[in-house]
């Protein structure tokens, strides 16, 4: 162990620095460690999250960036003692979280804004705290406004179409959507794996998808499926880029927050995501430069949406990621030896 | 003869000349692009840049708007110093010992130390994970540092032991027989030759340092964030140009750093001189 | 101080147990959990092996690669050496101004460098735009989400790590030796091929093995300029890790990967001894 001493006790050096306010603090103050996405979710959380949180309850919010999966993969490594007290997830991971017991049970009465939750927004095992909507996104100055998913299989938006596979929750239901049009089904994606696989020449990018934004701003691409959460930053932001809602549905999904199982500070969590969800905050979240989809009825809806409530999102394409869940796996694989050269 | 010889001559300098053009714009033509567009006016990363402004450059050095960023860079500095700083010591021990040890036993030594190159990062970032979780320890600046430090240091170890193959024994030898002891011999001999070798060794493994991403997601902690990380989420979900910013500051910084350097062994050369 | 003075070994202890603890112990734990029948890790078997042994695209997979990685060691050798020869005839004050410009991709961030890389050899990128304006092709050529583009976005971050240890080991070879082959009459190519390649094994084969290692692992510059028609070992193990949660099946690959990296650089370090031999033999 004296291998490292010089660097642990510049560790401690470094620890003792970075804790000392926070222990002076600690004897006022609770505090909540929140799993969070990294990015924009991260800069709206700490900046209209945190200081609500803070006045209202003398709780301070400690963000780990974290990406859905690595915050299943961290937690499972920590098993008994969680890195965080709540994940942020999208319905995928979120029925995985369930499946491994990686929740507390979650007590809707808990919340102050309980009633302000569209129905079905609570569960035992947590509350929607964002909504997302998914369609196409097109570059008005170089390819026309596409009209549905069969389109991208056509002139003139094949040739600069840019697609993503089964890793994120868009692409998921996006090619269930371009499944579903060509014959397939919520259990079936092989139709739009066949009609890829027959375009895949054409295609202008398959891409990771963090990259996907880049690629379309340099015009490497110029159509792709995604959410209107990133149209509307990406268009904040001067890249040329606009929303399209296939003739078939949007499709829509809401990320959830859950309490992890095992952590020591429920009470402060509670708090954490009773104001996550209130009205205040959920209405700031909407606004540019984050442009969340809200959870909250009482919130008026932005104009860049395609609905005008939150019960038209009824009408919209929603899916059984319980049944998706377990399909999802074979479906990666299957995408990567269609797509493989 | 002679004709022909000059012909032989003239290629080469063509040959040669034009593929190392090739690898200057090779190793040149992205770092342009980066600092091109980090001075864009425009709202996203983007080239060609629309407009050359330095507000970027401003916003990245607002301590307020920032700050995350500041906390993040301030990590992955103090991580990549002990890191590179472990990873050099043990390193360059390990390539002295290597060296010492020759044959079979040595090469098998020499890969086994050379392996957490080659593990992808977040096999072993995962692994580990699991790993320090299971003997008690939850994720934090000191296990970052271990972590780093052991991914790190086959870079010292290759570029130490590349160094030292070219140490003749002979002047150990010499050495030893004058009478200089293992330390005097290592401090007065080896360390001199082999210095350019952990240079570059060292700073291998800092730069590799600042720019892990695997390792440092998975044993990173709230109060832990690094720098790549933050940039690649900012890239992703809002093409943010300070991510070119800040390698740009990279940039600026390193070229300064060296030109100190330099200025400062010039003057140690022309004293002792 | 004739008694404590320690054996070649001694000076390996540290990091071996540095090792022992921080790295083979984890590796270990990574190679039990490779033997988890299940994806939720609750009994033993083979069945993760044998999934990922007896799947023709599996072994494709590998072998693209491994073949990726030797593209890029020819790459980064093909245009590093050379640079390294024009290092060596440069005067102190130009090398130090290369060596600025060899470290340069070290300073740039994964995240950047592979934005650059799209801005260079996208559809509208730098490359297309001067070839068309050349009037040299029609049609924008495909580079991005190539495997040609993205062994020469390799080629730029590698060049660091086979240039570093070459650098070192040329500058010690002594320039008598050069004279001494020109003044014999030899040819500038000769005295490349018979002298100065040979004395510069060393460096070369540490620099291509770390250049190997850290193209075939390189899993964003993979992802993002090689896109997804590309297949390779490191993103498969991401997606298994990190998008399906998969541990056991990712633990697998993962030594499948380490497993087979570590073999083709035993070859670089065979062909070095090899060479080596001959040289001094």
């Amino acid at each position: 162990m004296t291998a490292f001493t010089p660097t642990r006790r510049a560790a401690l050096m470094g620890a003792a620095v970075l804790a000392m306010p926070s222990v002076a603090r600690a004897q006022r103050r609770g505090s909540v460690a929140a799993a969070i996405y990294p990015g924009s979710w991260e800069e709206a959380f700490r900046e209209i999250v945190a200081p609500p949180l803070l006045r209202t309850h003398n709780v301070e919010l400690e963000m780990q960036p974290l990406f859905a999966v690595d915050q299943i993969a961290k937690f499972a490594g920590t098993r008994g003692a969680p890195p965080f007290d709540a994940f942020v997830l999208d319905p995928g991971p979120r029925i995985t979280g369930i499946d491994r017991g990686m929740y507390e049970r979650f007590d809707a009465s808990k919340l102050t804004t309980r009633a302000q939750l569209p129905a079905g927004m609570v569960d035992e095992w947590g509350v929607g705290c964002a909504a997302q909507v998914v369609g196409i996104a097109y570059n008005p100055r170089k390819v026309p406004r596409p009209t549905g998913y069969a389109d991208l299989f056509r002139d003139p938006w094949v040739s600069r179409l840019g697609i993503t596979g089964f890793g994120t929750t868009f692409g998921t239901v996006s090619l269930i959507e371009i499944a579903k049009i060509f014959g397939g089904s919520q259990t079936n994606i092989e139709p739009a794996l066949a009609e890829l696989k027959k375009v895949l020449p054409r295609i202008a990018a398959v891409g990771a998808p963090a990259a996907m934004p880049g690629l379309f701003q340099q015009g490497q691409c110029d159509v792709m499926y995604t959410n209107t959460q990133t149209v509307t930053t990406l268009k904040d932001r001067g890249v040329d880029i606009e929303f399209a809602a296939p003739s078939t549905g949007a499709s829509a999904f809401f990320t959830t927050l859950h309490i992890a199982k095992g952590s020591t500070n429920i009470e402060n969590t509670y708090k954490y995501i009773d104001t996550v969800v209130s009205a205040g905050v959920q209405r700031a979240l909407m606004a540019a430069p984050f442009n969340f989809v809200p959870v909250n009825s009482t919130v008026p809806l932005g104009a860049g949406l395609p609905m005008r409530s939150l019960d038209e999102m009824a009408r919209f394409n929603r899916h059984d990621w319980s049944v998706i869940n377990p399909l999802r796996a074979g479906w990666i694989e299957r995408f990567n030896r269609e797509m493989a050269r | 003869m002679a004709r022909q010889r000059s012909v032989a001559d003239i290629s080469y300098t063509l040959v040669i000349g034009g593929l190392a053009s090739l690898a200057l714009l090779i190793l040149i033509g992205p770092v342009v692009i980066v600092l091109l567009t980090s001075l864009t006016d425009s709202r996203s990363i983007r080239f060609p840049p629309q407009g050359i402004s330095f507000r970027w450059y401003e916003q990245l050095f607002d301590g307020v708007r920032s700050r995350q960023i500041h906390r993040a860079a301030s990590n992955t500095i103090e991580v990549a110093v002990w890191a590179a700083l472990a990873a050099s010591v043990f390193g360059t021990a390990a390539a002295l010992g290597l060296a010492g040890a020759r044959g079979r036993l040595s090469r098998i030594a020499d890969a086994l130390f050379m392996s957490p190159l080659v593990l992808p990062g977040l096999a072993f970032g995962l692994a580990a994970l699991m790993y320090f979780t299971l003997i008690g320890f939850r994720p934090s600046i000191e296990l970052m540092i271990i972590g780093h430090a052991v991914i790190l240091a086959p870079f010292v170890l290759r570029t130490v032991g590349a160094s030292l193959t070219q140490l003749d024994p002979a002047l150990l030898e010499c050495s030893r027989s004058l009478g200089a002891g293992p330390v005097l011999t290592f401090r007065r001999v080896t360390l001199p030759l082999i210095a350019p070798g952990i240079a570059a060794g060292s700073f291998l493994a800092f730069m590799g340092s600042v720019d892990n991403v695997p390792v440092s997601l998975f044993l990173s902690s709230a109060r832990t964030d690094m720098l790549p990380i933050r940039m690649w989420g900012m890239m992703e979900s809002t093409l943010d140009v300070r991510v070119a910013a800040v390698s740009g500051t990279l940039i600026v910084f390193v070229f300064v750093l060296m030109l100190v350097m330099e200025r400062l062994t010039g003057l140690t050369r022309r004293m002792r001189g | 101080m004739e008694a404590g003075r320690p054996g070649p070994w001694t000076l390996t202890l540290p990091l071996a147990l540095a090792y022992l603890a921080f790295f083979a112990a984890p590796l270990l734990m990574l190679f039990a959990v490779s033997f988890y029948a299940d994806e939720r890790m609750t009994r033993w078997g083979l069945d993760q092996w044998q999934r990922f042994l007896f799947d023709a695209f599996h072994w494709k997979v590998i072998v693209d690669t491994l073949l990726l990685g030797l593209k890029a060691v020819a790459a980064t050798l093909l245009v590093g050496f050379p640079l390294a020869l024009i290092y060596r005839a440069a005067s102190p004050g130009w090398q130090r101004v290369l060596l600025f410009i060899v470290v340069l991709p070290l300073l740039t961030s994964v995240v950047v460098r592979t934005f650059a890389w799209i801005v260079i050899l996208g559809r509208e990128g730098v490359v297309n735009r001067l070839v068309l304006d050349l009037g040299l092709a029609a049609e924008p050529l495909r580079l991005l989400q190539t495997e040609l583009g993205l062994v020469i976005a390799l080629t730029q971050i590698e060049m660091p790590l086979l240039l570093l240890p070459l650098l070192s080991v040329m500058s010690r070879i002594d320039p008598n030796l050069l004279d001494a082959s020109s003044s014999l009459g030899a040819s500038r190519w000769r005295t490349l091929f018979r002298v100065l390649l040979p004395l510069s094994v060393p460096g070369l084969v540490a620099g291509c093995s770390l250049v190997f290692a850290s193209a075939t692992t390189a899993f964003i510059s993979q992802g993002v300029i090689g896109g997804g028609r590309l297949v390779y070992l490191p993103s498969m193990i991401w997606q298994q890790a990190m998008v399906v949660a998969h541990w056991p099946f990712a633990a697998t690959a993962a030594i499948a990967l380490l497993v087979s990296v570590l073999l083709v650089i035993a070859v670089f370090g065979a062909i070095g001894r090899v060479i080596g031999g001959r040289l001094h033999g």
